[in-house]
């Protein structure tokens, strides 16, 4: 006997086909949610990083001050 | 008298990479500035400052940049015992670059998701010209 195995069946294919795209969508969201994130962070001269939670002081003051400076910077001015 | 860094005039006082020899031009600045903002497609504005924490070329509202830029390092400055040499500040509505290098101090705000890696190398080697009496262009200029 032996020969092809038997193809799935054809509701079979779309249900994994669907639940690929769905999958994808929500691998997708999850990083842009990861990288919609705001952050602050600090680099000293030795090469040490430190990030500052925004719910911290230290952090919500880096905030206004860089919220202060977008505002002086404006938008992007057209192409 | 030793200027803290939460000052004003003091917001290069921590410098450990050596500061400018030299006094550098409005004029230059203003060429640094025009370079970077040319080199960076995302960015939206900013200005150098020099060591006096003097605004050096800014693309508007320069005493606004002056004051900000003191502010953010003033803030910055008080995470830790070092003196901070970069700032990167990310947010809904754009994006916060500051470094201080060879006594000067670059600042510029971006859109969303710029390169961080290539904007503070571009901003490290305006400035790196500029202490060295060049326009900020190095080798481009010539």
């Amino acid at each position: 006997m032996g020969g092809d195995p038997m193809p799935p069946k054809p509701h079979r294919v779309l249900l994994d086909r669907v639940s690929g795209y769905a999958d994808e969508a929500a691998a997708y969201m999850r990083r842009r949610r990861v990288a919609r994130q705001p952050f602050a962070r600090l680099y000293y001269a030795d090469g040490r990083a430190s990030d500052q939670a925004a719910d911290s002081v230290l952090g919500g003051e880096l905030f206004v001050a860089a919220g202060r400076l977008i505002e002086v910077a404006g938008k992007r001015p057209k192409q | 008298m030793r200027l803290g860094p939460g000052s004003r005039a003091g917001i290069l006082a921590e410098m450990s990479d050596g500061e400018t020899s030299a006094a550098i031009s409005g004029e230059a600045a203003e060429g640094a500035l025009a370079y970077l903002t040319e080199m960076s497609p995302d960015l939206r504005g900013g200005a150098i400052l020099g060591s006096d924490g003097v605004v050096l070329a800014a693309s508007d509202r320069p005493e606004r940049w002056g004051e900000d830029a003191a502010a953010l390092f003033a803030i910055a400055d008080r995470a830790g015992p070092d003196p901070v040499e970069q700032v990167h500040i990310a947010t809904e509505q754009g994006e916060v670059f500051a470094l201080r290098h060879a006594g000067l101090v670059a600042i510029v705000v971006t859109e969303r998701f710029a390169l961080a890696s290539l904007l503070f190398f571009d901003m490290r080697s305006v400035l790196r010209d500029l202490a060295a009496g060049g326009d900020g262009r190095g080798s481009d200029a010539a």
